[in-house]
């Protein structure tokens, strides 16, 4: 009795039992029949590659700049959350003894937080119209957003020490200031930014 | 066929991308391309939804690369993740189709085949064209099988189904490629001389 067409495959895949594997040896047809789903096989994997007619790239890349911006959003409003919270809790706990320098510290980055929740609003509308960048605004654009991440990791670490911050706030304005400038095509900005 | 495992990738660029780095993520894409979307192009049934499955592919390798612990070649990571959205794909279409399912039972009893006009005997078709004639679930078991090397089992776990539902889409997609190529005149033996044996 001949095999059947899955026991045919199973022996062309070396797993077939040893009847099939007899069977097929004194079967010229069924021979046949195994070359011929052998043949098969090549021939599909003889097929040449294809290419899409599109390039998925830059849907890609927007989605993940995308994904990188909501989360650096979260993370953003989490500090500035805290770094208000850091500001008043040293008004309130020093009360009498609060220098003029202190009070001056907690407004300007007060402001500069603000600004920063201004930027990066700025910039979420920008990336909602994503244009076509250049390579150049590509890698300035990259580069920024990597200094964006080690500031912000920074800022997350500099916990208490609010004097510490401000510079990290102004850094982070500023790098804010040249996303938008790239992302607006605004190529005038980025060397704002020391690139 | 696209070749997965001749794509280079050295370890700076994977260990880049895997930090997130926006270049060394272009690199890796722009590597698997050709394979990802051949694989594609095989198992659903037109460009579009192809390069869908690329671009959905892509977006889960570059949310999840970090992720990705080495165990096993990062080329059959990546041919995972484009297999499972590309059989997504196809369940999606059955959903909007009204069907419930890939297929239909565990014996592979699955839905007609697509309308074909009769092949007769001497006629010879291209195999690519032959491949798009059997249904969505034999066309993608014989691809993953045969040419992408996947094992029954692999595949019963791809499509939820069992390693016996493989095995009998891909005897399926046989005897349907069998026809559809115009050679029953010279082969069509052991299931019908079986039949009278």
């Amino acid at each position: 009795m001949h095999p059947d067409t899955g026991e045919l495959l199973a022996l062309r895949d070396g797993a077939a039992v040893r009847e099939v594997a007899a069977h097929v040896r004194g079967c010229p047809l069924c021979a046949a029949e195994l070359e011929r789903l052998d043949a098969v096989r090549r021939s599909l994997a003889a097929l040449p590659e294809e290419r899409p007619s599109r390039d998925v790239w830059p849907a890609v890349r927007a989605a993940v700049l995308q994904s990188r911006q909501t989360r650096r959003l979260v993370r953003a409003g989490w500090v500035a959350a805290a770094a208000a919270a850091v500001f008043t809790a040293a008004v309130t706990v020093r009360g009498v003894v609060e220098t003029i320098e202190e009070s001056r510290a907690a407004q300007a980055a007060t402001v500069l937080v603000a600004q920063s929740q201004q930027l990066e609003q700025a910039l979420q509308s920008y990336q909602t119209r994503e244009r076509v960048m250049t390579g150049w605004e590509a890698s300035t654009v990259s580069q920024l957003e990597d200094r964006l991440e080690t500031v912000d990791a920074r800022l997350a670490r500099s916990g208490e020490r609010s004097r510490e911050s401000l510079p990290l706030w102004q850094e982070r304005v500023e790098l804010l200031q040249a996303l938008v400038d790239a992302r607006s095509g605004d190529d005038a900005r980025p060397t704002y930014a020391g690139l | 066929m696209g070749s997965w495992f001749s794509v280079t990738l050295d370890d700076v660029t994977l260990a880049r991308a895997r930090r997130g780095d926006l270049g060394a993520l272009e690199a890796v894409c722009r590597a698997f391309e050709a394979p990802v979307y051949t694989l594609a192009r095989r198992l659903v049934r037109n460009p579009h939804d192809a390069e869908e499955v690329l671009q959905e592919t892509f977006l889960e390798v570059v949310r999840s690369i970090e992720r990705y612990r080495g165990d096993g070649s990062f080329a059959g990571w990546v041919r995972q993740v484009a297999a499972s959205k590309a059989l997504g794909r196809l369940r999606y279409h059955r959903v909007r189709a009204g069907e419930t399912s890939l297929d239909t039972d565990e014996d592979g009893e699955a839905p007609p085949e697509p309308a074909v006009e009769p092949v007769h005997p001497g006629d010879r078709l291209d195999v690519a064209a032959a491949l798009e004639l059997l249904s969505d679930s034999a066309r993608a078991v014989v691809w993953l099988h045969d040419v992408e090397g996947y094992t029954h089992d692999e595949i019963g776990a791809l499509m939820a189904r069992t390693a016996s539902f493989s095995k009998s889409q891909l005897a399926r997609a046989h005897a349907r490629l069998r026809e559809v190529l115009g050679r029953q005149g010279e082969t069509e033996r052991c299931t019908r001389t079986l039949a009278n044996s």
